[in-house]
Parts: structure tokens; C-alpha cells; sequence
């Protein structure tokens, strides 16, 4: 076997060469809007992909290109496009490939904005959704229908933390030829590779644990390069001429990184949703520590676990690495070395009690946000979910008593102790 | 584009432009198991510059019906069909590694329609190790990932890509699984019964160019240098950053050399 580079390895090095004048080991910050072109033949060249290059960071950036060839390399991608957010990630990607008419079959445990953005706002463009519960394998196979073009899910479902099937959802998109999108924020590839499980296309909210400072919004669209786009006329923006460039075939030129070309040709160019150079250059640092900072989030995660659920005030403790959750086999599967850092559970008392464990932690900080390297706690009914309608509440799994907690890098023990302050304000509430 | 071999489907790149043999001709010749998608920056180079464009999935690879072909002497003859077919002529052969040993015997059998031939990373046989052809029919994945391993110096081993954003190394590996093993192990085998290169080099008359990378662990310098001297009068160009997959690895260096020797021996208006 051929050697090749290791996760941290890849970390740490990949997508970077040193540059040749001043020799800096950091990737430099490129914070320039555009490029200057050494003749006419080398700009026209670029403009009409004959050659690799920058001509406006719009489409491309030199710092951007670092974060997006290592986040491809851990990934096992053959090529990744960042852009200014998750959110943008997941537009882009879906819309680079369906158009008025399609219509996708999701997972209804996920982020409140990937659900919003398919109930919401996807249909004004003519493009409908039917979520189905992940743990309901033959739901996502009744579920497709002569126009479905995508399969779409969360490796650890947000905030119910289902652990969605990759290789049997893998198994069926490959069946009914539908590419298969998974969203890997909770993941990072560092826990599971979806693309070796059947995934397509991997999206993520770098913001989170690939960055893991909660310094910089961004997001990430991998292309797997293993999906045959060519092999039905389904998904004709791949395979037609595209006009913008002279009629390029993307299927045809580009193989297996057609589908990142698109997100390139299109999305990044007539929308623009692009990454900031300062944010990509923050976001390598993050990355760079990514197995150190996952390690020390599982290992923490795992004290808390048993720290919650011996707690006399929690009426619940769900994390896909306790027996007790209904993931947990799946868990094991994918996600050997932990189900990640959040967990979800309830404080005795309800809602008023909760409220008031939220209200007197002071270590943990209540925001919305996860994957930081500080401690996190929200309550998902009345923020990160509240745009969702009740039955899609129930269907996300979400009650309203649940805290959300996403476990950062501090000590233990000052968790555990800005904890118990929260428990001792929400005991009042205890029996009312 | 598609059209028809001896009733057999072949797929055809051209780089972005309809083809049109009235203009000279660029024919790209691929290495084991991979495809038109090896060349797809250089193809769109010469195909916006005035030349038709020619990069064919061999039989049996990724677009083109096979099945396979066995010897690089029947490859060098179907490629003789494809030009044939399509009415080719005023040809510049580009070939990379196995592609290399393709263009060897097909230009020295058909010198009348060969304008240039470039040859990147190779010399003049390719004997492939044992152990790599019987990974290839028990253990594709071992092999895509010894040749991928092998072939890429440390750009590709880093995850760049000839287009920012893609890894060029994810892509060749993803490639030439779509063409394991049955491509690429009748390639590794064809490659290794080679035995007419030395014979087949000196028969050649029209203008030469040799590409080697300076960190090829597939072809090393020495064989490419060999290789030159049974050539005769022939340019020879070390890129000594590239590894064996330089059209990837240096496509900028590689595409000016390409660039400045075909468009000498081979003008479009």
C-alpha cells in the first residue's frame, strides 16, 4: 500500500505550499479583492478555465484555496468550494443541482435553518421537501418520488442527536441514483468520513468545531467526486453545456470535481456567497488542532454524560453514546471514537426551571451557537428552533425543557461547579 | 462526443470546441486508467487556440464501451481507427506515462499524420512490479493507492489541485477506481509486455519532445534520459518540482512547454 499522509498530518500541511519569496510557514493572508495578470493570454486563460488561478476573490481566493484543499483532504473529497457560511453551503450546493419542479426527501431532525430553508424558503423557488424520521429507513425510500434529485441529512441530528444510517440512506440514493448530501457539522470529518459511507456530497458550518474559536462564520461544500452525474439526464446543470462559459460541459471536463466546477461557475459567481481571506486564515488555525480539540471535546463530553445523568434534578440525558439512546448502535458504527460534544437534557421543573439553570450559569455561556471551545448552553424552543411550527418542533425532538449543551474545553470540574450554581437556582422550581 | 469503433460507443473529449479536422490536431493519450479528465485544463488550452482537440477514453475507461485492450500495440491501432473515423490530420501527439508508449507505436506506424509527438513521464518500456498487477485484479483499492502514492511528488501528496479548491491526488485516485480493476489491471499488463520501445523510437522522424519530472518515482530521470537518446534530436525538459503526474502537478510549466513546441511544429492559423 502506497503511503499517504495522515489525518493530522493532512491537518496541518494540506492545500499548503511555502511560498517561494519570503518562505512564510502560516498561510499567508491574501487579503486582496483581485489579481493582478502578467499578459492578456494568462487572464483569458483563467477566465475560461484552461488554467488554475485567481482573477477576483469572488471565486476564488489563496488563502481560501488552503482551507478548501485541506478540508477536500480530510474529507476524502476531490474538491471543496468555502463560502461565507454554512447556511451558504448548503443554498449553494442544493441549488447548483435542482431547480423549479425538484423536490428533496430530508431528514426532519436537523438545524432549525436547515429546515426552515426547505419548508420556507426553497418552495418559493418551486423546489419542495418531505421530511422523514431518520431512524425511518423505508420512509426515505417511499418518500422519493419521480422528481426527487436529493437525499439530504445529519450525521448526528440537530438537537435530537439521531444518528442517521449512512450506508443503508447511502444504499438507497445509490438505488434510485439520487445523490446523497450530508450535513457534518456535528461530526467533523476527524469522527466520521460520510463520504465512506455512501454520502456524496459533505456540507459543513466550518464556524463550529473546524474552526472551534467561534472567531469566524463560514462554510464548506465537498465534492466526493462519486456520484455519476452522467449517468441519468437528471441533473442536466452537471452535464449540458453551460453557457456562461462558451458551453462547457462540466461532466464531461471536470469528472469527479463537475459538481464543485458548478458551485465554482455559478454560485460563487452570480450569487457570491464567498469566504472572507481573514476568515479562511482563522479558520486554519482552528483547523489545525482539530484532533486535539475533538479528543478533549469527547473526553469531556463523556464526564459530563455521567456527570448529568446522576444528577437528581435532570429528569433526562440524551447523547447517541449513552445505552440508553435510540441511536446508540448507530452511534457505535459511525462514530467509534464519540457521537460528539453535545448534549441534550432536561432540568426537573420544566420551563421555568430550566430558564432559570440557564440564567445562573456563568462559565457556560448562553448563545447560539455550537462547537466552540468555550462551553455553550441554549434552549432550542425558544431560539435556534423557535421559527419552526410545532409539529415540526415534535418532529426535531425537541421539548421544552430541553437544554441544549455543546461541551467546550475547560476543565471539568469548572463545568460541573458553574453547573451546579444552575441547578441550585432551578431547584425552586422543583415540584410546582 | 460519441461516435462509433468497430460498433463499439467511444467517448471523446475536445476540449470545449465542436471537433474539426480541417484545423491541426491535439491528441491527448491518457495513462493507465485514467481519462479525458487528466487533461481537461490543457485540452481547453489548445482548443481555444485555434486546434481541435482529441483526448478518447481508451476501450473499457470510464465513458468509451469496451472491452479492454491488451497490448499497447492494439492500442496504438484502435487509436489509428479513432484518427481514421474522425479524418485527423496535421497531429500532435501529447502522451503521459502508458499514453507515451501508445503514441511510440502509433507514431512510428503512422508517421504521414503526425505533425509533433510529446511525451511526458516515460521511457522507453514501463516494466510494472508484480506485485502492483496482482493488487490490481485482488486489491484495486491497494493499487489505485500505490499508484496515487507513487505517482504524485509532494503537491499532490498536499492536496493541491490544478484548480484551486480541488485535490488533484482525490481526483486521479477517484478516477482510476471508476476504471478498476478491469482497466487498469489489462493497462498494468499491457504496459509490462512492452517490448518494441527502443525499435519503435528510432523509426521516429517527426519533431520530439521529452517532459520528465524531476521527483518521478514511476519513470525516474534516467529512464526518461535513456529514453531521449533512442529518440535522437530530441528537446528534453526537467520539471524538478513534478512527480510522475506532471500535466497535474506542474500544469503551468507543463502547459507553456507543450504550448511553445506545438505550436512551432504544428502552427494554427
Amino acid at each position: 500500500m502506497g503511503h499517504f499522509h495522515h489525518f493530522d498530518t493532512l491537518a496541518l500541511h494540506a492545500g499548503q505550499t511555502v511560498d517561494d519569496e519570503f518562505g512564510a510557514r502560516a498561510t499567508p493572508i491574501y487579503q486582496t479583492t483581485s489579481y493582478v495578470f502578467p499578459d492578456t493570454d494568462t487572464a483569458s486563460s483563467i477566465f475560461n478555465l484552461e488554467r488554475g488561478g485567481h482573477a477576483y476573490s469572488r471565486i476564488t481566493n489563496p488563502t481560501v484555496a488552503v482551507l478548501e484543499q485541506r478540508i477536500a483532504a480530510l474529507e476524502g473529497g476531490s474538491a471543496a468550494v468555502c463560502t461565507s457560511s454554512g447556511m451558504a453551503a448548503t443554498f449553494c450546493a442544493i441549488t447548483a443541482i435542482l431547480s423549479q419542479g425538484d423536490h428533496i426527501v430530508a431528514s426532519s431532525q436537523m438545524y432549525g435553518g436547515n429546515i426552515s430553508l426547505m419548508k420556507n424558503t426553497l418552495p418559493r423557488f418551486g423546489i419542495t421537501t418531505t421530511f422523514v424520521d431518520p431512524a425511518d429507513i423505508e420512509g426515505f425510500r417511499a418518500a422519493i418520488q419521480d422528481n426527487t434529485r436529493l437525499i439530504y441529512g445529519e450525521l448526528i441530528g440537530n438537537p435530537g442527536l439521531d444518528i442517521l444510517d449512512l450506508d443503508a440512506i447511502g444504499a438507497i440514493s445509490k438505488e434510485h441514483h439520487i445523490p446523497f448530501m450530508v450535513d457534518a457539522t456535528f461530526n467533523t470529518p476527524y469522527l466520521c468520513r460520510c463520504l465512506d459511507h455512501g454520502a456524496n456530497i459533505t456540507i459543513h458550518s466550518v464556524t463550529k468545531w473546524m474552526g472551534g474559536h467561534g472567531v469566524a462564520i463560514g462554510g464548506v461544500i465537498v465534492d466526493g467526486g462519486n456520484f455519476d452525474w452522467g449517468a441519468t439526464d437528471r441533473y442536466p446543470t452537471i452535464t449540458e453545456p453551460y453557457a456562461p462559459f462558451s458551453g462547457l460541459n462540466l461532466w464531461d471536463e471536470f469528472g469527479p470535481s463537475a459538481f464543485a466546477m458548478r458551485i465554482r461557475a455559478e454560485a460563487m459567481r452570480d450569487i457570491g456567497p464567498s469566504m472572507s481571506p481573514m476568515n479562511a486564515f482563522l479558520l486554519l488555525q482552528g483547523l489545525e488542532t482539530l484532533s486535539l480539540r475533538m479528543n478533549k471535546h469527547l473526553s469531556n463530553t463523556k464526564m459530563l454524560l455521567e456527570f448529568l445523568s446522576n444528577h437528581e434534578q435532570v429528569s433526562w440525558v440524551s447523547h447517541p453514546d449513552l445505552p440508553s439512546h435510540r441511536s446508540h448502535k448507530l452511534a457505535q458504527k459511525y462514530l467509534p471514537k464519540g457521537a460528539g460534544s453535545i448534549i441534550s437534557f432536561g432540568v426537573k421543573g420544566g420551563r421555568d426551571a430550566g430558564k432559570a439553570f440557564i440564567e445562573n450559569v456563568g462559565l457556560a455561556s448562553h448563545l447560539a451557537n455550537v462547537g466552540d471551545a468555550k462551553t455553550l448552553v441554549i434552549h432550542p424552543a425558544t431560539t435556534t428552533h423557535s421559527r419552526i411550527d410545532a409539529e415540526a418542533l415534535i418532529a426535531a425532538g425537541i421539548t421544552e425543557d430541553m437544554v441544549r449543551l455543546s461541551v467546550g474545553l475547560e476543565d471539568v470540574r469548572d463545568i460541573e461547579a458553574d453547573f451546579e450554581n444552575g441547578f441550585r437556582a432551578a431547584k425552586k422550581f422543583v415540584g410546582d | 462526443m460519441y461516435f462509433d469503433i468497430n460498433g463499439k460507443r467511444v467517448f471523446a473529449t475536445t476540449g470545449g470546441k465542436p471537433f474539426d479536422n480541417s484545423k491541426p490536431v491535439v491528441l491527448f493519450l491518457s495513462g493507465s486508467a485514467l481519462d479525458h479528465t487528466f487533461w481537461a485544463l490543457h485540452a481547453r488550452f489548445f482548443a481555444f487556440r485555434n486546434y481541435s482537440v482529441l483526448v478518447p477514453d481508451f476501450p473499457g475507461h470510464t465513458n468509451s464501451e469496451g472491452p479492454n485492450l491488451t497490448s499497447i500495440e492494439s492500442m496504438a491501432d484502435w487509436i489509428h481507427e479513432v484518427v481514421e473515423v474522425l479524418g485527423a490530420r496535421n497531429i500532435s501527439v501529447v502522451g503521459h506515462s502508458q499514453g507515451c508508449l501508445v503514441a511510440l507505436e502509433y507514431v512510428s506506424h503512422h508517421p504521414e499524420k503526425v505533425r509533433s509527438v510529446s511525451f511526458i513521464g516515460s521511457g522507453l518500456a514501463t516494466p510494472v512490479n508484480a506485485a502492483l498487477i496482482e493488487a490490481a485484479e485482488k486489491d484495486p483499492a491497494a493499487a489505485v493507492a500505490m499508484m496515487n502514492s507513487w505517482g504524485f511528488g509532494e503537491a499532490g501528496h498536499k492536496h493541491q489541485g490544478a484548480v484551486p479548491g480541488n485535490s488533484m491526488v482525490a481526483g486521479g485516485m477517484k478516477t482510476m477506481a471508476r476504471n478498476a480493476p478491469a482497466g487498469l489491471t489489462a493497462d498494468l499488463k499491457a504496459c509490462d509486455a512492452y517490448q518494441n520501445g527502443k525499435a519503435a523510437a528510432e523509426k521516429l522522424r517527426c519533431p520530439k519532445q521529452i517532459i520528465l519530472g524531476g521527483k518521478d518515482r514511476m519513470t525516474p530521470r534516467k529512464a526518461g534520459v535513456e529514453f531521449a537518446m533512442h529518440l535522437g534530436n530530441t528537446e528534453t525538459h526537467v520539471i524538478d518540482s513534478s512527480g510522475h503526474m506532471v500535466p497535474l502537478e506542474a500544469p503551468n510549466e507543463c502547459r507553456k512547454l507543450l504550448r511553445d513546441f506545438i505550436f512551432a511544429n504544428n502552427p494554427a492559423t
